[in-house]
């Protein structure tokens, strides 16, 4: 009896607000955009979200933003409460991406446009944007190439640290990477996935790297903190094999300004975030864009021209 | 204890497990639906009704099992493993014997673990400890590390579809809890699941099976990982042997004992989890549609936690009952 009560009271409650409520919000007249996104914690998101307020703020659309917090199931349900709320347009930066598929079918079918910025794609979306990840593992090894040239390194042996595999879009770096080093004629020895996605799996791996292969000249690792976990673990070895990294975060910068990592890949995170509102306004205006990949084009960072990068990466964000 | 204010402790007390959490979800309803009239809509309470399935149904074994005195953290690694191998056997044998498979191989797994705590005496906390790993690492090597996609309308449905309008894991969760509460207090099994969680030594000296009721437990655990997995990963229309589950051990257990079954073992709450599992849902869903930072979604969930145990705490004390 008591039991049955106890649920009887909890669905009176619900029907009750459920009523005073009504259907929610009405159809909106002003523009909201509704932002689902991975997680802050790293300076890419930020970025990547800084870029979407930015772009909301300049064309007078309301913003919502809701954290994923690395959190598949989370994802899903704030999808399904973002469509529930009736945005005019949704942006996502997805944790798993291969988990949106029925959540952004659900959307499509409210007429709400869909826009993945990064990650990768799942579903109806109506396009993804994202960077050019197969040039930017081939520019690494064409750096790495040009350095070994000009340290008159011979050794012939490069080891890649690739992403995991369900990012197949960033898998590309890798891809594209071991496709150049074949193409120049260097063999790569080393062909593993980081394990796991952090500063410190990069530092495990590349132990693995050296103690497989001692004499191995470079290393590409597709993802930003794993390179420079990378970087310190042969800084420990004593050994001069060369990183080059991907992403452009803060940590990276300061690893090359140290001296310790070649070269690294710069993604555009806050472009990224930002043409994605672009993108829904021209939906919003009647263009078509229907499961299309846009890609961001990727920048080599050296040594040499990593302060005039990061004035610039700061001056964004303080915007 | 005397005097208007001591009854009415003694009455709120006595009346806490009954009534406790549901009257602090109405309050949270109430509120949330003041401040934001999206949280009260129609679809946003059912939606997140719905969301609440996927650890309410994980979390019905693990009453069981938290009240026999053991627990099991390796359910996260069991929903992927469970998980990937149905999806990926959809091809072959359809969406309805995939779905068994999934809710089969979770089962088998929680006999494994039950076979390990109860025939080689190894303690659940190590035994489930390890077989985390175990499970996962098979999904992994299984799936050579990539997600496996569902495409099944059946299964999909599962997740996804509405019956009158009522969002299938909802119907799912009702007859789950409802099955899981009458076995628990019509059953024999169920009484037996108390006494060897109250006093092991006791209820093997008057004739229980103890060994049996522990293993029971455990596989029941599996059992329904293996339903929540099947609406999860209808829900997310994917299975990821890496992401899949990760976490899932610290929110089933948060539910139970915010539910109000004491990890101590013995007497617990089945309904409780239930209403705990709405409750964590509806803050999680109220303070994100207010734009709360979600760290502080962190801070909120653990102080409900510990007010709630520290609320049992006090109710047993004031009923004079054992210390929980």
């Amino acid at each position: 009896m008591k039991k049955i009560l106890s649920i009887l009271l909890v669905l009176a409650v619900m029907a009750g607000a459920a009523f005073a409520g009504g259907a929610g919000e009405g159809a909106k007249k002003e523009v909201t955009i509704g932002f689902s996104l991975w997680t802050m914690k790293y300076t890419f998101f930020q970025a990547v979200e800084k870029g979407v307020r930015d772009a909301c703020k300049e064309l007078g659309y309301k913003y919502i933003m809701i954290d994923q917090n690395e959190d598949a199931t989370k994802m899903v349900n704030d999808l399904n409460s973002l469509v529930g709320q009736k945005v005019t347009g949704i942006v996502i930066t997805p944790v798993d991406p291969g988990a949106i598929g029925p959540a952004v079918k659900k959307a499509r079918d409210a007429k709400i446009p869909v826009v993945c910025a990064d990650i990768g794609k799942t579903g109806p979306v109506n396009a993804l944007m994202i960077s050019n990840n197969k040039k930017g593992g081939e520019m690494a090894m064409e750096y790495m190439d040009k350095l070994f040239k000009e340290k008159g390194i011979a050794s012939k042996k490069v080891g890649v640290g690739r992403v995991q595999p369900q990012y197949t879009y960033a898998s590309q770096r890798g891809d594209g990477f071991v496709a150049k080093a074949k193409e120049m004629g260097y063999t790569v020895v080393s062909d593993l996935v980081t394990q796991p996605p952090t500063a410190e799996g990069g530092y495990d791996t590349m132990q693995q790297m050296l103690s497989a292969n001692p004499d191995i000249a470079g290393v590409f690792f597709a993802s930003g903190r794993e390179a420079v976990g990378a970087s310190n673990a042969i800084k420990a070895a004593g050994k001069n094999t060369l990183v080059v990294g991907y992403n452009g975060d803060p940590e990276e910068i300061q690893a090359m300004k140290d001296g310790i990592m070649a070269g690294d890949i710069a993604q555009q995170p806050y472009y990224i975030g930002y043409q994605s509102v672009m993108l829904l306004k021209e939906i919003f205006a009647g263009k078509t864009y229907e499961d299309a990949v846009v890609p961001v084009d990727v920048a080599l960072l050296t040594p040499s021209n990593v302060d005039e990068f990061q004035k610039k990466v700061d001056a964004l964000m303080k915007k | 204890m005397n005097g208007v204010r001591g009854h009415a402790r003694v009455w709120i007390a006595s009346r806490w497990d009954s009534f406790g959490l549901p009257a602090l979800i109405s309050i949270l309803l109430v509120t949330f639906s003041l401040l934001s009239s999206t949280f009260a809509s129609g679809f946003n309470l059912l939606s997140n009704l719905a969301f609440s399935s996927l650890v309410g149904i994980g979390a019905i074994g693990m009453v069981f099992c938290i009240m026999s005195g053991d627990f099991d953290i390796s359910v996260g690694s069991m929903s992927a493993l469970a998980g990937v191998l149905g999806a990926s056997l959809v091809g072959r044998i359809g969406g309805v014997g995939a779905v068994l498979v999934t809710v089969a191989t979770a089962t088998v797994c929680g006999f494994v673990n039950g076979v390990f705590v109860t025939k080689l005496k190894i303690p659940a906390f190590i035994t489930t400890l390890g077989m985390q790993y175990v499970y996962r690492a098979i999904a992994y090597i299984y799936t050579s590390n990539t997600p496996v996609y569902i495409k099944d309308p059946f299964w999909l449905f599962l997740g996804s579809g509405t019956v009158l309008g009522i969002p299938f894991p909802i119907i799912i969760t009702v007859v789950c809890f409802a099955a899981a509460v009458y076995v628990l207090r019509k059953t024999s099994f169920g009484r037996y699941v108390v006494a060897v969680g109250t006093n092991k030594t006791a209820a093997m000296l008057s004739g229980i099976n103890v060994d049996f009721i522990k293993n029971m437990v455990f596989v029941l655990v599996g059992f329904f990982v293996g339903i929540a997995t099947v609406v999860t990963a209808s829900y997310l229309g994917s299975v990821n042997p890496g992401m899949t589950g990760q976490g899932y051990e610290f929110q089933v257990i948060t539910v139970v004992v915010l539910g109000g079954t004491a990890l101590t073992g013995g007497n617990g709450n089945m309904l409780g989890a239930f209403f705990a599992s709405l409750f964590l849902t509806y803050l999680q869903n109220g303070l994100g549609l207010k734009q709360v930072n979600s760290y502080w979604q962190f801070v909120a969930t653990g102080l409900v936690l510990i007010f709630a145990v520290g609320i049992n705490r006090v109710k047993s004390a004031l009923l004079g009952q054992r210390e929980a």
